[in-house]
């Protein structure tokens, strides 16, 4: 299984000039980059071992390639040729979104197609925030919001313009999505690994990291709350629900189905690990995209002693207490129905 | 049919109200139904008869809908107190979340 990132930005945030100084990284090699043109990019023509009209494999091992109308048949084609051994075996593909583009319909394009879903595991969202300009396209482009909301890892960029970032920058980062860590573009001693180690991709033999990939430090509340996101001007706001008692099942399908259908597109991403009453051993990993989910991965073993279950929730204008009050109705017919409490 | 709806219901209504930016209100009956006032419109929810293959009765005083669920329950509460409302159905992706 192959891990998919996505890579997006607004418009000037530095994306592009990212991604070139990762194609020319020696650790980058083995990866199949999808971009939008190679114009943009600026790729050192010296690195480039053979090129064809909509794609070059660079002599990192680095496989670059552009979107040809469909990012499904991109990926496709690639897989096709790695199958066929005229490129080099990628280990892991990286997707660049344009700089105007909402980043839900990737990920569920991602998570939707059946006949990749053989082949390749979506990793997570890296998202580059221009140190300088950040907060002001924070105030203006609701896309970039968005970007923002949805990531992973968020990436200053340009920090080497301020000594740092703007004034309020960080505190706007971490109102609208406290669970995703904050990194800048020089990396410092971790490299760009970094950037594409969500968590849950683990190595072999080691257990996932979902706590680091939940951002979850053992509050209720990762973040600000809901209105202090609100009072930036912007109503997408991040909390997290904890939940000692085990959920059933049939409990969780069921939330899941009422906020995909009273949330929608509100609900920019909602992830979590669940102590499923029926699987008390192996907790289950949930993660979803707007009304898209993953189906649940389950776990060999707990990561911690916790055994709560944990759910981030990042949307625009939606209620902690609705959910909470939502999971506790939905539970308590569970329990009628079933016989149970 | 028999009343009774469980307070947590109620809670639930009203909180959904809130959530789905309607203006109204969710009180108890004496009968232990729910009367909901969003609008100019009244719903009156309680508990379906054991007879019937439904768990709660939405009545708009003209017709009374059947549902099976909670779930259910909040669609027609919403289907018919916010006239934006375009539910959207779930969708499970086959795309594993860990690589194996």
């Amino acid at each position: 299984m192959i891990p998919v990132s996505v890579l997006t930005g607004f418009l000037g945030s530095g994306k592009t000039t990212l991604l070139a100084r990762l194609l020319a990284s020696p650790q980058f090699s083995r990866t199949a980059v999808i971009i939008n043109e190679f114009g943009e990019v600026g790729l050192d023509h010296h690195l480039i071992e053979t090129s064809e009209e909509s794609f070059v494999e660079l002599q990192t091992g680095c496989l670059c390639c552009t979107i040809r109308g469909d990012l499904v048949l991109t990926l496709e084609d690639i897989l096709r040729r790695r199958d066929a051994g005229t490129v080099a075996p990628f280990e892991r593909v990286v997707i660049e979104t344009s700089g105007l583009a909402d980043p839900a319909p990737i990920l569920h394009a991602l998570m939707s197609d059946a006949g990749l879903s053989q082949r390749l595991a979506l990793a997570g969202v890296v998202t580059t925030i221009d140190a300088v300009n950040g907060l002001a396209t924070l105030a203006r482009q609701p896309e970039s919001v968005k970007q923002v909301a949805v990531a992973d890892r968020l990436v200053l960029t340009k920090t080497d313009l301020i000594d740092g970032a703007a004034d309020g920058l960080a505190e706007r980062l971490a109102a609208l999505n406290p669970s995703a860590k904050v990194l800048t573009a020089s990396f410092g001693a971790g490299g760009p690994e970094q950037l594409f180690d969500m968590g849950l991709d683990a190595a072999p033999g080691r257990p996932p990291d979902v706590r680091a990939w939940l951002g979850f430090d053992d509050h209720a509340h990762p973040g600000p709350a809901p209105h202090d996101a609100h009072r930036h001007g912007s109503q997408i706001s991040c909390f997290a629900i904890l939940r000692d008692e085990p959920i059933r099942a049939i409990t969780l399908t069921l939330l899941l189905e009422v906020l995909a259908e009273h949330c929608g597109a509100d609900l920019l991403r909602l992830k979590g690990i669940v102590n499923v009453a029926e699987s008390p051993d192996h907790p289950a990993v949930i993660h979803g995209v707007q009304h898209v989910f993953h189906p649940p991965a389950w776990l060999d073993r707990w990561p911690s002693e916790d055994r709560r279950s944990r759910l981030v929730f990042i949307g625009r204008d939606i209620r902690q207490n609705w959910i909470e009050t939502l999971l506790e109705a939905l539970d308590a017919e569970v329990g009628e129905v079933t016989g149970r409490r | 049919m028999s009343a009774g709806v469980p307070d947590h219901v109620r809670a639930l209504l009203v909180q959904s109200l809130a959530a789905w930016h309607v203006t109204g209100e969710v009180r108890t009956e004496a009968d232990g139904t729910l009367l909901l006032m969003a609008g100019d419109k009244q719903l009156r929810v309680s508990r379906a008869a054991g007879d019937l293959p439904f768990r709660w009765m939405v009545s708009d005083g003209e017709r009374s809908h059947g549902v099976t669920s909670i779930a259910g329950l909040l669609r027609t509460v919403r289907a018919a107190v916010d006239p934006g409302y375009r539910p959207i159905r779930l969708h499970i992706a086959p795309l594993p979340l860990l690589p194996p």
